[in-house]
């Protein structure tokens, strides 16, 4: 019966898309070697360090081989790859999530309850207190955080003369910036309909003292509408630009770069690029936590993504699955890409090695303690849907953020209520 | 029973289609079956939540604000590129029809919006778009953000639709004007037909089967368009460009509702089935009239 409801489902994404899913399926053992596969996004150009710590663990594991298989770097994309592929039963064994999945696939079975290899409390231990809780669901861990993104503050350091700590603070650099250089834009960041509008308006929304916390999400509070109010206040006076109505992060990042804006929301990637060789600010750029209305840090929208292993993977390869993820989750393991690939260590323990942790990382470190997750739920991508709209809406001014968050809810407790 | 050697001959047509019958049944009628039985069903699929609910999903449907505004944006689209796509290929067309110098070489560059991989057009008018750095939105558009503005970005979708499918109106009507014998405006000249008569009254009555196939094919593309709107704006501002696909590949995709998306899809399919029984209504009353 299974299985005749998922070849419905593949013929249905068929019509529906006229894309073919493809499953590239790992074969069986030769030479009565395990064959794992590994299925991830490429995290750079240069493959040879990724290579390298899987060929370490082959090292290590004689009778082990590793099999990768790619993802599509973009997030919607891999997640449609993953909700054909995992629930028609792919044969893949170690994968990454973005940690807004972890809930959702943990719901679904498709990922593996790796409590009995990583307790709770060491996840919690070991790991950012964010990315440790997206890992765990209802107490039990089902992925284990892999590297880790937060939104922060950018600002030119030529043109303020710190960061802004409060709302009042960023709108008032901005404007004596622009007395002093007219051709200069005041803070950008990401309006556009997108998973990142979601990221954005929540730091607003925290930024007021508000809370999205996960049972009953109640996202119509006087700090949401607070925080979309104050969004879309920058946009009417002039404080964003237009731009960021549409604008993503490398629409922000541009424009940052060239030297057009005062300040920037994004996540860390844009450091390096902002400090290359070529870049026109090159030098005269800082970091910090987001700004809020009373002048505490911010609390930064954390992104990233983990590793788990797949709940269909055979007992025989599990345990070796499991090592594999614990091998590419290790410090050594979360310097390699934090060097390689620029990609921020989840564990604790990687900020403690001066030596070869990069400069910025571990200036990040308290930002990153700090940042908090979306909500943890099962339902976060029917939940993000309605959000995208109705923020979207309110950052506009389609509707008054009252009426944009009257509808969220409306719609939030319409798609939790059908499904439970 | 031996049959008659007539009879054989009367299925042995049928025997020879049936390959092709049963390739077509399972690539277009088994998916659209399947979507309509799964359209019937409350399928969410994280939650493994599934089970009949007979026409639930049709109902939900008549109550979602949603999908009337995506179905209103479908059609504001489609009424707006349509139309302008039609005259502007008609122009074209006459234009890459007339003995012009440099026409073939004009009728290769006049084909490349067509030929561009639509995600690569809708990318590079995104850049146009920017309000900073584009050619368009930063001069014409004086920094408007067209793509995150209502109604705007709308309009934006439909621009880069006009752009990239006018050549393919003006390649389907081009046809249609070379299939003309040369002797009917020859005679229409002799008799002293001026330029507009000739065109009113000969080459446009003569190329209406033309038009209708084009206009039947961009009705239908425009009814279902999707990866250009999905670039430049995934359906927004606050989904005031989010068409009945959109939405379907949203619900479906991303929210992994396969029951409500599976409805969404055949709305979307029996909404382009009645555009397309329309036009052929249209077709074959035209051409009983001229028989």
């Amino acid at each position: 019966m299974l299985a005749h409801r998922r070849r419905w489902l593949a013929a249905m994404s068929l019509l529906a898309l006229g894309a073919t899913a493809c499953r590239d399926v790992g074969q069986a053992d030769s030479r009565g070697q395990m064959r794992l596969v590994f299925k991830y996004q490429p995290l750079g150009p240069d493959p040879a360090p990724m290579r390298d710590l899987l060929a370490d663990f082959e090292r290590q594991h004689r009778n082990v081989e590793i099999a990768t298989e790619q993802l599509p770097n973009d997030a919607d994309s891999a997640l449609q790859y993953f909700l054909t592929a995992l629930e028609a039963g792919a044969d893949f064994d170690v994968l990454v999530v973005d940690i807004i999945w972890v809930p959702m696939f943990a719901r679904a079975g498709w990922i593996a309850d790796l409590s009995q290899e990583f307790p709770a409390e060491l996840i919690r231990g070991d790991f950012l207190a964010g990315a440790a809780e997206a890992a765990i669901v209802e107490g039990r861990v089902f992925a284990v955080p892999w590297y880790t993104d937060v939104g922060l503050l950018y600002y030119r350091t030529d043109l303020v003369p710190r960061a802004p700590r409060t709302y009042a603070e960023l709108e008032q650099f901005a404007a004596e910036a622009h007395r002093k250089e007219p051709s200069v834009q005041g803070y950008l960041w990401q309006g556009r309909q997108y998973e990142g509008l979601v990221c954005n308006a929540l730091e607003a929304i925290w930024g007021f003292g508000g809370t999205t916390e996960t049972e009953q999400l109640r996202i119509d509070s006087p700090a949401a509408r607070a925080g979309l109010g104050y969004l879309r206040s920058l946009l009417r006076g002039g404080v964003s630009p237009s731009s960021v109505q549409s604008a993503s992060e490398e629409d922000s990042r541009r424009v940052f770069q060239s030297g057009k804006a005062v300040f920037m929301r994004n996540w860390p990637y844009a450091w390096n690029e902002a400090q290359a060789e070529d870049s026109p600010i090159r030098g005269r750029v800082g970091f910090a936590p987001l700004p809020t209305a009373k002048g505490e840090p911010g609390h930064g929208a954390l992104g990233g993504w983990q590793l788990a292993v797949n709940a269909r993977s055979p007992p025989a390869r599990r345990a070796a699955a499991t090592r594999l993820v614990a091998h590419l989750t290790s410090v050594q393991a979360n310097l390699s890409l934090a060097t390689a690939y620029g990609r921020r260590p989840a564990r604790r323990a990687a900020y403690q090695d001066v030596s070869s942790l990069p400069s910025f990382d571990k200036a990040l470190y308290p930002i990153l303690q700090n940042a908090r997750p979306r909500p943890l739920t099962p339902y976060y991508n029917l939940i993000s849907d309605a959000l995208q709209s109705e923020f979207s809406a309110a950052i506009v001014g389609i509707r008054e953020p009252e009426q944009a968050l009257r509808r969220a809810q409306q719609q939030i407790n319409r798609l939790t209520a059908a499904v439970q | 029973m031996k049959m008659s050697p007539a009879a054989s001959e009367r299925y042995q047509p049928y025997a020879l289609v049936a390959p092709t019958v049963a390739v077509l049944l399972s690539v277009a009628a088994y998916p659209v079956l399947a979507t309509l039985w799964l359209s019937l069903h409350r399928l969410i699929i994280v939650f493994h939540d599934r089970r009949f609910v007979g026409l639930a999903n049709y109902a939900s449907l008549f109550g979602d604000g949603r999908f009337w505004s995506s179905l209103g944006n479908t059609c504001y689209f489609a009424g707006a590129a349509v139309p302008a796509e039609l005259v502007l290929g008609l122009l074209l067309a006459l234009l890459l029809d007339s003995a012009i110098r440099g026409r073939s070489a004009l009728r290769a560059v006049v084909l490349l919006p067509w030929a561009a991989p639509t995600v690569i057009s809708a990318k590079i008018w995104m850049y146009l778009f920017n309000p900073q750095s584009g050619p368009i939105g930063a001069t014409v558009l004086h920094g408007v953000d067209w793509l995150g503005t209502p109604p705007y970005a709308m309009w934006a979708a439909i621009l880069l639709d006009i752009w990239k499918t006018t050549p393919f109106v003006a390649l389907l009507l081009l046809a249609g004007l070379q299939a003309i014998p040369t002797s009917v405006p020859e005679a229409a000249q002799v008799d002293g037909a001026s330029t507009w008569r000739m065109l009113w009254q000969i080459k446009l009555p003569l190329i209406r089967r033309s038009i209708v196939v084009a206009l039947l094919f961009r009705t239908l593309d425009a009814f279902r368009v999707f990866d250009s709107i999905y670039v430049l704006t995934q359906g927004g501002p606050a989904n005031t460009t989010e068409t009945l696909s959109i939405y379907t590949y949203k619900t479906l995709m991303k929210a992994g509702d396969f029951g409500y998306g599976s409805t969404l899809a055949v709305a979307t399919f029996l909404s382009i089935v009645s555009i397309s029984l329309l036009y052929l209504v249209a077709l074959r009353s035209r051409i009983a009239e001229r028989a």
